[in-house]
């Protein structure tokens, strides 16, 4: 069901090592939060800028040269390509190095890779988009790519939280998509400050009481693995079928490409069978790890 | 001395006075062991004492959680001991099974002098200063320093000094602490470029297991230095100046602890004569400090404390 | 198939032959380990002590350590240059478990995208065989389908019949390999009567089994037993020694090393066994060791089969050989839960 991009494969294959990076520059920097920074870049080489494609939910290996490799989902929309876009949190070695980078700093990156979000199965459907922290990056994207082509898309409902206002990302996105009224916004922190207005809540209960109706609809799940797990519980009582369910997984990658072994889950790879996997597909993983 | 340890520890599971016995069994090979770690009375009916146990099970104290009766040679107790000098061990957990040890038989070498491989050999038996093999019927005698481990050539602590069981008899403590050093009087003969060549050459061989860290009991710390990311100090991958800097600084950070029990050395599977910097570590501490790992259970860790007059020395 | 011989005497002749045109490896004692090592061009004695080298023949394809490419900061910017290993090779003595063993891993290193480095490796180098004639006790082949004097994974095939070896030619690059052979020489029936008589007899010698039919499904049905894998996984110290010398094990870890403004990216091994291997900023799904030996058992019996239809192992024994604490997958696998409550209930 999830599918993956093809044609750029062939096309970065055809540089003959799927393990060079290419070189990206940055040309814009945004800081999201304290520790959450957006990379706003481009290929160096023009003729890869111009054939470079992806699909919502999948992700890259970004180099910084000399400190090591670390996977991030790409959260710019393939229908805006004038850039691509990865959210950067600070929390080990290369991370923290992404944010000493300034603007024309150059960056390897490979992909795109894994699976993504499966469009065609969402046309004509309404839907529920659930994010939770920095797991909003790779549902912008979907955000994004659906309301660039609203008309094949019924009822949107996009519900987003985090764990206070300092650390609500991409702002200006939110605020994009609370003036859209094409679109049912919703934005929660779990504990507020003394300037927010908005709803106090954790996702899972603000969802709730949301209540996006199930009925031909999909429900899309991003965020921390624990409030995915409080989440499908409250999208099973709202009457959403585990197919109807769809979240991204993480875990651990170095190659990105099904092959050091590092990210499985049972049989399957998260990079090369994932992120993007249906809740169907979880309740039947032969293993508990996830 | 079988039977008497299996009634020991069968007895402690049963008087609830342990959670855990750790011993050993015999192992799936031919003339080895593995390490027992069981709640079950039934199991207990496996341990054996013979002169293939060379596990040091003080590695498991820090893993298994509750209260554990645990079968330790001299130099196991000595890390149990060094164990609860850094506050590792709760001493009133632990119920040491001392199991006086007349040194362990190196496979490797019985193998090497009758030519034999491990399971054409029908039996060795330890008969204080010799070793008869017998195979296919006929019995060869070897002389018993030929075929004990390096380490317990010169061991000086053969009757673990700390136990609260003991099993069978203390066994005579005059061994000659300058045995099983032959490795490491050569390499002290040699001239520093000289070594370092030597160095180079052996860990350029090292690809990076861990196995002699991770069997060493002194090595406990919950996240060890190769495994820091900021900053790196080595590479999570085998080049050979990593390689050395890990085990050179490993060096440094257990001494104190090393008891010398040359499990790093029999595990590396690269056969990394890793005991020659150990034990060179080990007489260094001895020289300086006059220490012995693992003797005093009541005394600081080595490297944490000092006496005031060193001081005027070191700090300036 | 026409097959050939060569007397042991002759050996090196061949072998000087062969390294004419390619770089020869052989079982090699010369850097403290047994490994597969270039050849020094004189020293045969191999054929006397080799059973099998404790460090695999993977390493000759995945080595413990390797560039990936150099990079080097200047004024335009990054330049990144590939580390190309074109050498031209023949591995001699590979055993029919590490031959299949590279069959087996081949198929994740070519699977949905190839890998440069070790496809480079394999095609460019013959595998010549030698058939097993004092296996291990710790030796499990024929439980997992391999024989120890028979290979289809390799080019060229030497079984010992006495003085001489017999060559069988199993592939056509092990035939063109043969026409540059210095001192082979027509066999006969009576040397291939001795073959086949060698390869039963050494065929007997392995005392180790395992049963390994319905492995996967064996494995799945105790999948959920913290209990069982707890007492498994209890003596094991989570060193890398068995899956590092292990010739199925292929997970690998990718590090960059920085010296001023040029550097390399390595790639080397790496095990599920470290505590590390899984860590993420937030939780470690395999903190407990229960959990990472769980995975290696599974992964090797049960996963791999199902993406790739043949187990992630080939009875070497090394892992029991060389382990320090005598934890024998063997034992594990024959002492499974026979009945357990099914891990998920659908």
């Amino acid at each position: 069901m999830p599918t993956t991009d093809t044609s750029s494969k062939k096309e970065l294959l055809a540089r003959g090592n799927v393990y060079l990076p290419h070189i990206v520059v940055i040309d814009k920097i945004i800081e999201e939060t304290p520790s959450v920074r957006t990379l706003h870049f481009n290929f160096k080489d023009e003729k890869l800028r111009k054939k470079f494609t992806f699909e919502s939910g999948q992700f890259a290996e970004l180099s910084i040269f000399g400190i090591g490799e670390t996977t991030f989902c790409i959260s710019s929309s393939p229908s805006r390509n004038e850039h691509l876009e990865c959210a950067i949190n600070r929390v080990g070695l290369v991370t923290n190095a992404m944010h000493r980078l300034g603007v024309g700093a150059e960056i390897g990156f490979r992909g795109p890779y894994g699976s993504s979000f499966p469009l065609e199965l969402m046309w004509g459907k309404n839907l529920a988009l659930i994010g939770g922290g920095i797991g909003l990056a790779p549902l912008r994207s979907l955000i994004w790519n659906v309301l660039d082509n609203r008309d094949k898309y019924g009822n949107i409902d996009i519900i987003y939280g985090a764990r206070s206002p300092t650390d609500l990302c991409f702002k200006y996105d939110l605020d994009s998509w609370n003036r859209d009224k094409t679109v049912n916004m919703t934005t929660t922190v779990d504990k507020s400050d003394e300037n927010w207005t908005g709803k106090e809540g954790f996702v899972p209960t603000v969802l709730e009481q949301v209540a996006p109706s199930a009925k031909n609809a999909i429900a899309v799940v991003c965020g921390p693995p624990v409030m995915i797990r409080l989440t499908f519980p409250v999208l099973e009582k709202l009457g959403f079928l585990p197919e109807q369910m769809i979240t991204t997984l993480e875990k651990r990658m170095k190659c990105g490409i099904g092959k050091c072994g590092r990210c499985n889950i049972g049989n399957l790879y998260v990079c090369r069978d994932g992120p993007v996997f249906t809740y169907a597909q979880i309740r039947n993983f032969i293993s508990d790890e996830y | 001395m079988e039977q008497e340890l299996r009634k020991e520890a069968s007895k402690l599971l049963e008087e609830g006075k342990v959670d855990y016995i750790v011993g050993f069994a015999p192992g799936s090979l031919k003339f080895s062991t593995t390490p027992l770690i069981t709640k079950e009375k039934e199991e207990v009916a496996s341990l054996v004492i013979n002169p293939f146990i060379v596990n040091n099970l003080a590695k498991f104290l820090t893993e298994v959680l509750g209260r554990v009766g645990i079968v330790a040679k001299g130099c196991d107790s000595r890390s149990i001991v060094s164990l609860i000098q850094d506050n590792q061990v709760v001493r009133e957990n632990v119920v040491i099974i001392g199991v006086p040890c007349s040194g362990l038989i190196d496979i490797v070498k019985v193998e090497k002098l009758v030519g034999k491989d491990r399971n054409e050999i029908d039996d060795i038996a330890l008969q204080g200063e010799k070793v008869a093999v017998i195979v296919g019927g006929e019995k060869t005698e070897l002389p018993t320093k030929k075929v004990l481990f390096d380490n317990c050539l010169g061991c000086e602590f053969p009757t673990p000094q700390e136990y609260d069981i003991l099993i069978g008899e203390p066994v005579d403590t005059t061994c000659n602490r300058e045995l099983g050093q032959e490795k490491m009087k050569e390499l002290e003969g040699m001239t520093p470029e000289r070594r370092w060549e030597f160095w180079k050459y052996q860990f350029s061989r090292c690809i990076m297991c861990y196995a002699c860290r991770q069997v060493c009991p002194a090595c406990f710390c919950e996240r060890c230095f190769i495994e820091e990311s900021e900053p790196q100090w080595v590479l999570p991958v085998s080049k050979w100046q990593d390689n050395l800097i890990f085990q050179v600084i490993r060096n440094i950070h257990v001494a104190g602890r090393c008891t010398d029990c040359g499990e790093c050395e029999r595990v590396c599977p690269v056969n990394i004569p890793l005991r020659s910097l150990t034990k060179k570590m080990y007489g260094l501490v001895n020289e300086m400090f006059h220490y012995e790992a693992g003797t005093d259970k009541n005394a600081p860790p080595l490297m944490t404390a000092y006496e005031y007059e060193e001081t005027k020395d070191l700090i300036r | 198939m026409t097959t050939k011989k060569i007397s042991k005497k002759d050996i090196g002749k061949l072998l000087e032959g062969w390294s004419r045109e390619l770089t020869v490896f052989v079982p090699s004692k010369d850097k403290g380990v047994t490994e597969m090592a270039k050849w020094d061009g004189k020293d045969t004695s191999f054929l006397e002590w080799y059973r099998n080298t404790a460090i695999p023949a993977k390493a000759s394809f995945l080595p413990a350590s390797e560039k990936m490419f150099s990079f080097q900061k200047n004024t335009d910017g990054y330049h990144l240059e590939l580390s190309k290993d074109q050498q031209k090779r023949i591995v001699f003595g590979i055993r029919p478990c590490d031959a299949k063993a590279m069959a087996i891993i081949d198929k994740v290193f070519t699977d949905s995208y190839e890998d440069p480095y070790y496809l480079s490796k394999r095609n460019n180098t013959i595998l010549v065989g030698l058939s097993c004639t004092n296996p291990y006790d710790s030796c499990f082949c024929t439980s997992l389908g391999v024989e120890p004097t028979e290979s289809a994974d390799v080019d060229l095939m030497f079984t010992d019949i006495g003085d001489e070896f017999l060559i069988e030619e199993v592939t056509d690059r092990g035939k063109e390999l043969m026409t540059i052979a210095v001192g082979a020489k027509e066999a006969t029936k009576a040397d291939d009567a001795k073959a086949k008589a060698v390869k039963v007899a050494v065929s007997g010698m392995l005392l180790r089994k395992v049963d390994t039919k319905d492995i996967a499904e064996r494995l799945q049905a105790c999948f959920s037993d913290k209990d069982y894998w707890e007492k498994v996984a209890a003596k094991c110290i989570s060193c890398g020694i068995c899956t590092f010398l292990c010739p199925t094990c292929f997970c690998f870890d990718i590090c960059d090393e920085l010296v001023k403004k040029q550097g390399t990216r390595y790639r080397g091994w790496d095990s599920c066994s470290f505590r590390l291997y899984t860590k993420m900023p937030m939780e470690n799904p395999r903190e407990e060791k229960w959990r990472r030996v769980r995975q290696k058992v599974c992964h090797k019996y049960e996963f791999y089969p199902m993406n790739f239809d043949v187990i992630a192992c080939t009875g070497c024994g090394r892992c029991i050989r060389l382990c320090p604490v005598n934890w024998d997958i063997t034992q594990i696998l024959s002492s499974l839960p026979a009945s357990v409550t099914s891990h998920s209930d659908k």
